[in-house]
């Protein structure tokens, strides 16, 4: 692309979009901006504002609206989106607060209509009530990458804390309510009254502040310290569990084919990849599904140990983060019934509400109350890992009995 | 063929619709008083606005 064309298609997308022009504008470039959309002279609309203005100052406060809600020539973002967020649900908002007072308006001409001092403060307190509820179900952002997050120690439970936007908005709503209530005060003339009692009120809450503080920041730092350890401990069971399902399971392979040499390397060259992979926080190829994971795992398994896994899967889900941690443990499952016991079968469920799993083989079985404390691959990477992330694993076996291991997981 | 600019729609027919009330209004037909015409008013960009933030952002690339 030459830069003439580059330059004809920045003109092309200036045209094509309502944005202010400062550098053709007088003030802010609104009116110069309205005209090059449309495609007359500015002056024509500087002149419609001018007169408009003159109309109750109708023109004036349009104008105010087009700067807040219009972004500038150079990419920047519109006022108003600097200010409050996305550009879009402001025009929503605001056109639909236009239309109900458009409505009101009616209505009052019409007289539908209780009373100037009830009615207004009572729509402002609502508008401003309905913001501060509707912030109040606003989470964080959970982290994109949730296995690279889990890899730096970053949290994986929800925050109690607003984001920044919506904090923004909740004051908004705030100054509303409060808005609503002093307008209420004034238009029934109970303002200096209440100007008494706050007075009596905030004397008391500084007071209260003062006296109360201490103790409430001590509370404060003690659940953030618990919750903190907490999700340190998830985080050190969930990469335990990884290491154990990938890195030893793969140390351990090559001490078995120490004798071949291209073998062991090539373990080592897929585990680093895998490893890779993981920290990244990125999937392995050919797993989107459950079930497409679960036979990738099967191959994987098979591949690796030369031992044949037969897999049945009946109805399919996306992978999602707890559909993740139950094909690990399946993984798990598999890879100690490859060990231990030969020849194994994998038969999966999906429908609406549940995923589930069996892991099944006719090795010798075993005893559970037998297995030693430092073994980690039943207890915390199948057993574990599924209570972590909500589901339930069940073990089967005896000895000379063969294992199933069924795993469960709502959806 | 050049997409359907819907902001531009709507204003045009709510732009429409209001110069048509006014106009009625001028020729005796209808009696567009203060009361009615300032709801008008601000329903008209009340509408082009609701408009223009359900059609989404434009041109960002």
């Amino acid at each position: 692309m030459t830069v003439d064309d580059g330059a004809k298609m920045a003109g092309m997308s200036a045209t094509a979009s309502l944005r202010r022009d400062p550098a053709r504008g007088v003030l802010a470039g609104v009116a110069a901006g309205l005209a090059r959309r449309v495609g007359i002279d500015p002056l024509i609309v500087r002149v419609g504002f001018i007169a408009a203005s003159f109309a109750g100052g109708f023109g004036l406060a349009l104008y105010l609206l087009a700067w807040a809600l219009m972004p500038g020539d150079d990419a920047s973002r519109a006022p108003i989106e600097r200010i409050a967020g996305k550009r879009e649900t402001w025009l929503v908002v605001l056109g639909m607060m236009l239309l109900a007072l458009a409505a009101l308006l009616l209505l009052r001409e019409w007289g539908l209509w209780f009373s100037d001092a009830i009615v207004w403060p009572v729509i402002l307190t609502a508008a401003g009530g309905a913001l501060i509820w509707r912030q109040s179900t606003a989470t964080e952002e959970p982290p994109a990458n949730r296995p690279a997050a889990a890899a730096r120690g970053e949290s994986r439970l929800p925050s109690v804390s607003l984001p920044r936007d919506a904090v923004g908005r909740a004051f908004v709503g705030a100054a509303l309510v409060v808005g609503g209530g002093l307008v209420f005060l004034w238009l029934n003339g109970a303002l200096g009254a209440a100007r008494d009692v706050l007075l009596a009120v905030v004397v008391v809450v500084v007071a209260l502040t003062l006296i109360l503080a201490p103790w409430w920041l001590r509370l404060v730092r003690g659940l953030s310290a618990e919750r903190t350890e907490r999700i340190r401990s998830q985080e050190r069971a969930e990469v335990a569990a990884h290491l154990h399902d990938s890195v030893l399971q793969t140390l351990a392979l090559m001490q078995k084919r120490v004798d071949d040499p291209r073998e062991v390397a090539a373990l080592a060259r897929r585990q680093e990849r895998e490893l890779r992979a993981w920290l990244n926080g990125r999937r392995l190829s050919g797993d989107a599904t459950v079930a497409l994971a679960l036979e990738a795992a099967a191959a994987e398994v098979e591949e690796a140990h030369g031992v044949p896994v037969e897999v049945v899967a009946v109805g399919d889900a996306p992978l999602d983060e707890r559909a993740q941690a139950l094909v690990a443990a399946a993984r798990e499952a598999l890879v100690n019934a490859v060990k231990f016991a030969g020849p194994v079968a994998l038969y999966a469920e999906v429908d609406d509400d549940h995923i589930e799993v069996f892991v099944r083989d006719r090795g010798p079985g075993f005893d559970p109350a037998a297995v030693p404390d430092d073994r980690r691959g039943v207890r915390e990477s199948i057993v574990g890992r599924m209570e972590r992330h909500g589901g339930r694993a069940i073990l089967h076996t005896a000895p000379g009995a063969g294992t199933e291991i069924e795993l469960v997981m709502k959806r | 063929m050049r997409p359907l600019d819907r902001t531009s729609l709507v204003a045009g027919l709510v732009i429409t619709l209001a110069g048509a009330i006014l106009l009625l209004d001028r020729l005796d037909v209808i009696d567009v008083r203060f009361g009615y015409g300032l709801p008008l008013l601000i329903a008209t960009v009340g509408a082009i606005l609701l408009a223009a933030g359900l059609e989404g952002p434009r041109d960002r690339g």
